[in-house]
């Protein structure tokens, strides 16, 4: 892994010509500092549970740590501790883990709500899965489980086979107290779970103003399908990577990079570059799938359905498919990664494959024109889109807004080449930003990066189709079990099609994980979708829902 | 005031040809109430198709095939999709508002097709002729509005109370400009007669290498026919102005927690809704029946046809718009550009006549 | 099908949809009108079966990653619309099939039960992919539900993580054959009913909840070890 040079040369604590000084940082937080670990990219500051807000705050403004990426929380035979992955919007290389452990009679933190708004939602992951509390967090509820939920799952002493009871009020209406003044009228309306516009089972809680939305509130976890559970029981050689294809379902085989990549920087294995440029061009096939869904269901909120675009974005979407079902196997849940390489090589004849390969490149340009006529070129379209859904670029990184989202609004953040992995650093593309800030912005910018993608892919080809037939390695060695030491954390995240996918991995000694934890893109970006349509038209909460592109099976795992 | 088509309606060529009496009302009853059952039932046979025909058009536009395994290319989904729809478990939810909750489909799909009373269809298929047929229509066809508020206030359903609000908010929106560019024709043709607004169409305009271009107020005032479509798109519904039943905001709009009968009579509602308007078209500006070799109902239903299938395009093609959007093109934009072309049309007229 | 094995004493939701016959699904208040002339019946019942299996409409119904595909099988290529089946209703009133594309959670399976309940007779579900058999690859997870048949009753399974797009037109495509043959699928449901809180026995997680939970709120109680 090569350290990128911070690109502005502002002089920051802690940040030296090849990374970062934590000696240097340590100083800053002075007496708040309890301790310091290793962890495998970056090193952990131990805080004490009272002190997280003055300890992130010193980071965030003084250190310009101002991406909080994740909040893991785990339980220990002796403690509880929660996690705060801090890194930086201008060089995710810079990272910093700050431990804040907890005991395990009184699991209570300081909440970092205040610091990081996007602390909220991944305090109450913490606080449903795992059971730690947070002082000072303005709604510590369950998020993901039902509210009557027995227990914290990912706690030591969950029983899974206690009997559960779960709830279904008709009309509920938790919002019955109005949120105008009093000589207006609101009305709380459900939208979702299940509602053709929350693609998927989301439930937004709204309260409306006549057209207007007058506040909304996501409600997710109608998909929790325990996937850090699931992982925790896998062994980490072959039975996790089928499990990260099921997170974004739209552009499946990304995810599977991120658990390649973090179990092979903590088990410390390479990837002959071969298999590096496979990965890279299937990776941007499945980016390039996801953006199609992603570019046809945002036409569905705005045009109604079953319209041309939404086809023909399925069309093209199909055909990548396909490219990918002839090199993998399978049409959507490939599991064509491996530790240590890929499974397979490109099919034979492999003429066959570029060729087809290159067809779907070449019509490209004509089909997005085509797409520019119909969509980003129609004046009702961008009536609709222009200045609706706004989501300005410090309340994005307040957020932790990543992806598209967060290249709509102007922030030049793409993992892959800011922390660069895979063969990205080799090829020649560039990162798509846009100013806009609002729902026509991140289309414009999935639309773009389509293009880049092609470009990745094209370049792939080429060297592909180079390269020696004797030096075609798939795999590296790799131990028939891994078990990597005892007690090593890793944090590492790859870009996906919708932002940041992040893995948070401490493994006990054995050859299963011991807590696997996701840090999902989306789960971030549907946090700021308050943020983005309070005021707005009911019909606009629905394309800003829709241009944020969440996947449900990646907000609730 | 010589129409060709005026002095014959249909239940006088009926009683004609049955022989009944004119003069008995109860036989000109009679004569009337058949008339309106053949009408009735051309039109239903219609709006029956557009089951099958939505769905071949639509996949027309989207590069698919649609139903073709149910009869030759599928035609017998109509009867399938009817038989099916009328057969369901009919759902009144609790504490909706009955006797409103049940007349609404009614309502709607009876306003439609009442204004086809009035339509001159050619071969004079036209129930009556009345002469204050254009005002008639346009009264009969927003009727609707109220079937619409109707079913999304009784429905006791916050998404169905929604779209009705729209619904309303848009009829006024869109009604005034409606009709204000239909007055544009009646300063044309001097009449709300509709046979005669017709017959005044029936003129050359210009001939064009041999090509007789018969004065159509779609070639005499271009300007009036695009409003009068935009502003018909508005009024039946469809996109981009389809928010009252906006799928993918408020689910199904007013129509959202009606099932079986209920809800074919709504969704056929809607559609001879979409005829009627297509109708009204067609006569106010495609001149009526009119056309050459063909019989003029041919040439009628060929029209409304062409009108529906250019709804279904700008379905498949078209964003929607936002309800406030919508509102403001509705008043700040339709209605300044109907009023300009009233007066202008006013003043023309005036000037040349 | 024979409901003889039953050994509740409560109305589940089995029974009361078993009804006194057999064929009960697929009564209507049209074929009641035609009394039990086993004449007329036979054939207009012959006639309703074509016409249902002929056509239906879908549930606009999206869960997990199986709906992908399943927005494919409505898309371009694979083309649902030429079995008749391709028009999405996005409200359970107007729907007639419901495929259940996905895996359910604990707090999604009330809903879920909830909007089938809101569909009107004679309606038929589709379960497509793993997770609707048996929760397929989240089977072991503390939230899984372990298929659709726990929550809702099923006539097709269609196996596959996720079942190609070809399988599910596959899947519809028999449904339609057994709806024409007048064939109704076994209707099983299994322990987890919509219940009213008040009536549930009184016991530890009862006890718990009881202040929290109104009374005639209705719930959905998991007993995991008994599922399988
Ligand atoms: S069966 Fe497989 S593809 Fe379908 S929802 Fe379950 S995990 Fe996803």
């Amino acid at each position: 892994m090569s350290l990128e040079e911070p690109r502005d040369a502002k002089p920051e604590i802690g940040v030296t010509d090849d990374g970062l000084d934590y000696d240097a940082l340590a100083a800053l937080l002075g007496d708040t500092l309890l301790d310091r670990e290793d962890h495998v990219t970056t090193e952990g500051f131990v805080v004490r549970p009272d002190d997280v807000q003055d300890a992130l705050r010193t980071l965030k403004q003084e250190a310009g740590f101002d991406h909080c990426s994740c909040v893991t929380a785990q339980e220990y035979q002796d403690r509880y501790e929660s996690i705060y992955h801090l890194k930086k919007y201008d060089d995710p290389t810079h990272e910093l883990s700050v431990v804040v452990p907890t005991s395990r009679d009184d699991p209570v933190s300081q909440s970092a709500n205040d610091v990081y708004r996007t602390a909220d939602w991944h305090e109450r992951e913490a606080y449903d899965l795992v059971g730690i509390e947070y002082e000072d967090h303005p709604d510590m509820r369950r998020i993901l489980l039902p509210e009557t939920w027995q227990g914290h799952p990912l706690g030591r002493d969950y029983d899974q086979t206690q009997p559960q009871v779960v709830t279904l009020r008709e009309h509920a209406n938790p919002l019955q107290e109005d949120h105008m003044a009093d000589d207006t009228d609101t009305m709380f309306i459900n939208v979702g779970p299940h509602h053709p516009a929350t693609h998927g089972v989301l439930h937004l809680k709204t309260v409306l103003d006549g057209e207007q939305v007058a506040d909304v509130e996501p409600d997710i976890g109608y998909l929790h399908r325990c996937e850090e559970q699931l992982c925790q029981q896998c062994t980490y050689r072959h039975q996790i990577m089928p499990y990260p294809d099921r997170w974004d379902y739209t552009a499946n085989l990304i995810n599977e990079w991120s658990y390649a990549r973090a179990a092979e920087t903590l088990a410390d294995i390479d990837v002959p570059e071969y298999a590096q440029v496979l990965r890279t061009m299937s990776a941007e096939l499945s980016r390039m799938a996801g953006h199609f869904l992603a570019l046809g269901t945002f036409a569905l909120d705005v045009y109604g359905e079953f319209t041309a675009i939404f086809q023909y974005a399925f069309r093209d979407r199909e055909i990548a498919q396909d490219i990918l079902e002839d090199l993998t196997g399978q049409r959507m849940m490939h599991n064509y990664f491996r530790l240590g390489g890929v499974v397979w090589d490109l099919p034979n004849p492999r003429e066959e494959f570029f060729e087809k390969t290159r067809d779907f490149l070449d019509d490209l340009p004509a089909k997005l024109d085509e797409y520019h006529d119909m969509i980003t070129s129609n004046e009702i379209f961008q009536v609709r889109c222009v200045n609706t859904g706004v989501l300005e670029p410090d309340v994005a990184k307040e957020y932790g807004a990543t992806g598209p989202v967060a290249r709509g609004s102007g922030i030049d953040y793409d993992l892959r080449r800011d922390d660069p992995y895979g063969y990205y650093p080799e090829l020649d593309w560039d990162v798509v930003t846009e100013d806009g800030c609002d729902n026509y912005a991140r289309v414009l910018v999935r639309m773009q990066e389509v293009e880049e993608s092609a470009k990745i892919v094209e370049q792939c080809l080429d060297l592909l189709e180079d390269w020696p037939e004797d030096e075609r390695t798939l795999q590296s060695n790799v131990p028939r079990t891994i078990k990597p030491e005892p007690d090593t954390e890793i944090y590492s995240a790859i870009e996906n099609a919708k932002g940041e996918l992040g893995i948070y991995i401490r493994s006990d000694g054995t050859d299963k994980p011991a807590r696997f934890k996701i840090r999902s893109p989306s789960f971030s970006n549907l946090q700021a979708l308050p943020e983005m349509s309070n005021g707005e038209y009911v019909a606009d909460l629905i394309a800003t829902l829709g241009s944020l592109d969440i996947i449900l099976g990646e907000v609730d795992r | 005031m010589t129409g060709p088509l005026q002095a014959t309606t249909l239940p006088e060529t009926l009683s004609g040809l049955l022989g009944l009496n004119t003069n008995d009302p109860l036989q000109w009853f009679l004569a009337a109430l058949i008339a309106s059952a053949l009408v009735g039932t051309l039109m239903l046979t219609n709006t029956a198709l557009v089951i099958w025909a939505k769905r071949k058009i639509t996949a027309a536009f989207t590069d698919r095939i649609a139903i073709n395994r149910v009869g030759p290319f599928g035609l017998l989904i109509i009867v399938a999709d009817a038989v099916r729809l009328l057969s369901k478990e009919l759902i009144v939810p609790d504490e909706v508002d009955r006797p409103a909750y049940d007349l609404a489909p009614l309502v709607l799909a009876s306003s439609a097709l009442l204004g086809f009373a009035v339509i001159p269809m050619g071969n004079g298929i036209q129930i009556a002729d009345p002469e204050t047929g254009l005002a008639y229509v346009f009264a009969v066809a927003s009727l609707a509005s109220l079937g619409l508020v109707m079913a999304g206030y009784a429905s006791n359903n916050k998404y169905s109370f929604l779209g009705s609000l729209r619904a309303v908010a848009q009829n006024l929106a869109y009604e005034i400009p409606l009709v204000l560019t239909g007055v544009s024709v009646v300063i044309f043709a001097g009449t709300l007669r509709l046979s005669e607004i017709v017959a005044a169409q029936s003129e050359t305009l210009f001939t064009l290498g041999g090509l007789a271009i018969p004065s159509w107020y779609a070639f005499v005032n271009p300007f009036a026919f695009v409003l009068f479509m935009a502003a018909n798109l508005a009024e039946v519904g469809r996109n981009p102005f389809d928010i009252p039943e906006a799928p993918n905001e408020i689910v199904a709009g007013y129509m959202t927690e009606y099932s079986s009968v209920y809800f074919v009579l709504l969704y056929l509602g809607e559609f001879i809704h979409v005829f009627l308007g297509a109708a009204i078209v067609t006569t106010l500006f495609l001149g009526g029946p009119a056309g050459p070799v063909l019989p003029g109902i041919v040439w009628f239903l060929i029209k409304i046809w062409a009108v529906f299938l250019f709804t279904q395009w700008t379905r498949s093609a078209v964003p929607r718009v936002r309800i406030d959007q919508l509102i403001e093109i509705g008043w700040k934009g339709m209605l300044v550009l109907s009023i300009a072309n009233l007066v202008l049309t006013a003043v023309i007229v005036g000037v040349l006549v | 099908m024979s409901s003889n094995d039953k050994t509740t004493d409560t109305l589940s939701t089995q029974d009361a949809r078993m009804g006194q016959g057999a064929d009960d699904r697929f009564n209507s208040p049209l074929r009641e009108a035609f009394g039990s002339t086993p004449f007329i019946l036979t054939k207009f019942d012959k006639f309703m079966n074509w016409v249902r299996g002929s056509s239906m409409f879908m549930l606009q119904f999206g869960i997990a990653c199986c709906s992908i595909e399943m927005i494919h099988t409505y898309a371009i290529k694979h083309d649902l619309d030429r079995f008749g089946a391709g028009v999405p209703r996005s409200s359970p009133r107007q729907a007639d099939v419901m495929i259940v594309p996905g895996t359910i959670v604990s707090k999604f399976a009330p809903r879920m039960k909830r909007v089938y309940d809101q569909m009107p007779e004679p309606k038929f579900v589709v379960g497509m992919g793993s997770c609707t058999i048996s929760g397929g690859p989240f089977q072991e997870g503390y939230n899984v539900i372990k298929g659709a048949e726990e929550v809702i009753p099923v006539d097709i399974h269609v196996p596959g993580c996720p079942p190609r797009p070809e399988a599910l037109i596959y899947g519809v495509a028999k449904l339609q054959e057994r709806v024409a043959n007048g064939e109704s699928a076994p209707v099983t449901v299994k322990p987890y009913e919509m219940e009213q809180f008040g009536d549930l026995e009184q016991d530890e997680i009862v006890q718990k909840l009881a202040d929290q939970i109104d009374e005639d709120d209705l719930v959905m109680r998991y007993n995991w070890t008994d599922s399988p």
